[in-house]
């Protein structure tokens, strides 16, 4: 899993798996490497298998959309406001494309819409999910290895942060930065770092009483390395399945805050605000606007979720039969 | 034409009704798409305060549904010589405390109103220059330094309070009802922000007696939700109904909406004054000196916007396309100006002529919550603008943002951004309105040009504008306001797109007589039994 150069930095496979204490467990597990194993386990479930395919194939179609989407919806060249609220399957204008899932109110082809707003949506997920857990898990490591004055410290600033709702903090901090990407990201890590400081604290208190990392500190090696060589790599599984659940979560949040108008440029929208756009649309019975993006939304997230779940199982000992 | 068109079905109601009209009883909960910011009638210039004052309190001279001018607190008005204004005053009107309403309250009223303190935006515009006596307890003369032919409309646009309640009193007197004493047609009972705004009738009012004996009135901001709201019982009656949904009330046999186009025209200004434009720049994103100054660029620009796509397409219809600064059928607009015709390839011609064949990049800004469809309109302008080569890029933001920007919001005070969508409203009823604020080179100091956000000056213009504000004769004065628009519109000084059409909706038989001011007044509100 991890490629550990240290002689005397522990596996996190030396502590003696539970599952493979049965009858033939061991032999099986001489043949096979931690990778397998964990791919067999994983698979297990039929329901993460197709949750897994399904978020294969949103990442493959949020990294090609320039490639696999029929329109390009950010291109004001070739959106028509006369193609505008077109029902699904209708034609365009000028019969050249056919719109799959219909158009929004700017004559946007919802179904390329979606696909680009996919991108957006997992690209801000991901980068900020992926900062956050940068900064949340050295600090919650610093906090655990240090203890005291150190650890009561950051762990109030993450008590009095996680007291706040996360759409209320996030609102303030758009407010005060303003729109684009890059700004919706800050915000998005700014909430969500605490989650992970508070998650790698808990798992690193339990691993610094462990005799490997005693062994270590005996050897009197630099504390920067004890924290990143040791402690770190054993408190990685709890941080993966947090950091799914916190990419879903920034998803949903992204697209909450887009849905509030305080997201991104009208003319390239996320997931969030073509279902604002399309919102205005429900009462007249036009639907698709709004309703289309939201069941991608609401895929995306559930097969994050599902594989988080699994991987949750996966790799808590505890949880295996 | 259009204005009668339009009314024509609300006037049958309303002739209708003004026999079966009741005064029994009846109760109304509305649903207004905003609040007002005060009940102090001379606080906030603004849309839904000067509406809800309409209600509470009277001007001395009124306006009908399509901003005639109709008597108010004053019976007749006449000019004595070109610099004095006599005014006959209404006898027998009283207060809602039952005390009489005399000269004293007018000339009380001039005081105040253009200084009440912290006033995001004064009456004092149409105050100031004027001076007002008293000759006996129901005629006043108001005199000013310079003839004034819109001495009426002027007059027309403030409401007249209490000398007794008013003196000494401030906003925050109004706003909790204990100076909040008119002579209108209901007496104000409460307010709760963000709540509720409660009326009830007047039954010593010295006009005709309104329909409701009791008006409730809901902020509910959100288009959806008031609609919503209508369709599901909880108000009576809301304003602003949201085009996309028009189609599907009409086939509603419970809903009944009424339409009125409106003095609102939706146009597009320019950066006229700087070399150097922030939101101009050359393709691929260098510095180009500002094209818009030339007016071949801004003439390509009107002929590559397609009217009539966004009328059909992003406003379902309910909206007529512009050609100058007021619907046909007010005073003062051209006879000869159309509304410029889509010709992409005419527009790229133009570009070519004017050196910049491949276009440049151009960002509009426009709000997103203030016109009808706003946001929309400013995406369908940037399609259609790319589409001829100028590659333009959409910024929307709410209002309270917006119009600080747009005014201030660059270095020096001056006007932000270099490309705008934005509405005017002329709230005297006449091209003056429009003429003096949107066209006149910037003047602070004479109150010319307020919000020429483009700083457009031309000499020409500027002079015929002058003129006309000093004319009393009337077709004259028609005249030089026409030929005044055209000379602006053929410059490209801004560049209409079109007049709103507003659209309110009642529960089956609840009908509005639609105004062009934009205005929901309840006293215009019938039903059918």
């Amino acid at each position: 899993m991890t490629s550990v150069t240290d002689p005397t930095a522990a596996q996190p496979q030396k502590v003696p798996d539970p599952a493979l204490l049965d009858a033939g467990a061991e032999e099986r597990a001489a043949q096979q490497t931690p990778f397998r194993r964990f791919c067999r386990d994983f698979f297990a479930s039929p329901v993460a298998s197709v949750a897994f395919v399904v978020l294969c194939c949103i990442l493959f179609i949020a990294v090609f959309a320039p490639w696999v989407s029929p329109t390009d919806p950010y291109d004001l060249a070739v959106v028509d406001v006369m193609d505008n609220r077109l029902p699904p399957g209708s034609t365009s204008f000028d019969g050249s494309v056919t719109y799959w899932l219909g158009t929004d109110g700017a004559g946007r082809d919802v179904l390329s819409a979606i696909f680009y707003g996919l991108r957006t949506s997992l690209f801000v997920g991901v980068a900020s999910g992926l900062i956050a857990l940068l900064i949340g898990s050295s600090v919650g490591l610093v906090s655990a290895y240090y203890g005291g004055r150190v650890d009561s410290l950051i762990m109030r600033i993450v008590d009095i942060q996680l007291s706040f709702p996360a759409i209320l903090v996030a609102l303030i901090l758009l407010a005060a930065l303003g729109q684009g990407v890059e700004k919706i990201i800050v915000a998005l890590v700014v909430v969500q770092w605490a989650y992970y400081a508070r998650t790698v604290r808990g798992t690193a208190l339990v691993e610094r009483r462990k005799e490997y990392v005693e062994a270590a500190t005996c050897l009197a090696l630099p504390s920067r390395r004890i924290l990143f060589r040791h402690l770190l790599p054993n408190c990685l599984p709890p941080l993966i399945v947090v950091g799914t659940v916190q990419t879903a979560s920034a998803i949903a949040l992204e697209a909450t805050l887009s849905f509030l108008g305080l997201g991104l440029p009208i003319t390239e929208p996320s997931l969030g605000l073509l279902i604002a756009n399309g919102f205005q649309y429900m009462m007249s019975l036009q639907y698709w606007i709004s309703v289309f993006p939201g069941i991608a939304l609401l895929i995306t997230i559930v097969s994050i979720n599902l594989v988080g779940d699994q991987l949750r199982d996966v790799l808590n000992p505890r949880l295996q039969q | 034409m259009l204005i009668r068109k339009f009314a024509a079905g609300a006037f049958l109601a309303a002739a209708t009704l003004a026999f079966s009209a009741a005064a029994g009883a009846k109760e109304l909960t509305v649903g207004l798409a905003s609040e007002p910011t005060s009940i102090d009638p001379h606080y906030h210039n603004l849309t839904p305060n000067n509406s809800l004052a309409r209600h509470i309190f009277n001007p001395l001279i009124r306006m009908d549904a399509n901003q005639g001018l109709v008597p108010g607190l004053a019976t007749s008005w006449t000019a004595v010589d070109d610099l004095t204004w006599e005014f006959k005053l209404r006898e027998g009107v009283t207060w809602h405390d039952g005390s009489p309403f005399t000269a004293d309250d007018v000339v009380f009223t001039f005081e105040r109103a253009p200084n009440v303190p912290n006033s995001p935006s004064s009456f004092g515009i149409y105050i100031k220059g004027k001076t007002v006596e008293k000759i006996d307890d129901h005629t006043v003369h108001i005199k000013t330094e310079v003839p004034t032919p819109l001495m009426p409309n002027d007059i027309s646009t403030f409401s007249i309070v209490s000398k007794k309640h008013g003196e000494g009193a401030g906003t925050e007197d109004y706003n909790s009802g204990a100076a909040a004493i008119g002579t209108g047609a209901y007496r104000f009972v409460e307010w709760v922000p963000g709540d509720r705004v409660v009326l009830e009738r007047n039954e010593d009012f010295w006009g005709e007696q309104p329909e409701w004996s009791r008006i409730t009135i809901k902020p509910i901001q959100s288009d959806p939700a008031r609609l919503a709201a209508l369709l599901a019982g909880d108000v009576d009656f809301i304003e602003g109904v949201p085009t996309t949904d028009i189609a599907t009330l009409e086939r509603n046999e419970d809903i009944t909406l009424s339409q009125g186009i409106s003095n609102r025209v939706i146009y597009l200004h320019l950066d006229h004054f700087r070399d150097d434009s922030p939101f101009v720049k050359a393709n691929g994103g260098g510095d180009i000196v500002n094209p818009l100054r030339d007016v071949r660029v801004r003439q390509a620009i009107s002929k590559a916007i397609n009217r009539d796509a966004i009328v059909a397409r992003v406003m379902e219809g309910v909206a007529i396309p512009a050609g100058q600064l007021l619907p046909e059928g007010f005073f003062g607009v051209s006879p000869n100006l159309e509304p410029m015709a889509y010709d992409p390839e005419g527009a790229k011609a133009l570009l070519a002529e004017a050196g910049v064949p491949d276009g440049f990049e151009l960002t509009i800004h426009g709000p997103n919550d203030r016109y009808i469809n706003d946001a929309m309109i400013a995406e369908a302008i940037a399609q259609m603008l790319t589409r001829v080569g100028i590659r333009t890029t959409v910024e929307t933001m709410p209002r309270s943002v917006y119009f600080r920007r747009a005014s201030r919001g660059g270095p020096d005070g001056l006007p932000e951004f270099s490309f705008i969508l934005v509405g005017w409203g002329a709230g005297t009823g006449e091209a003056s309105s429009p003429l003096k604020s949107l066209i006149h080179t910037y003047d602070a100091d004479r109150g010319y040009g307020a919000s020429n956000r483009g700083r457009y000056s031309n000499p020409e213009a500027d002079a015929l504008i002058e003129e006309a504000l000093a004319t009393i004769d009337d077709a004259k004065r028609q005249d030089l306001l026409a030929e005044a628009t055209e000379v602006a519109i053929n410059d490209g000084a801004i560049i209409p797109l079109h007049y709103q059409v507003n659209t309110w909706a009642g529960r089956k038989g609840i009908s509005y007589n639609a105004r062009t001011d934009e205005y929901t007044l309840f006293t215009e509100v019938f039903s059918v039994e």
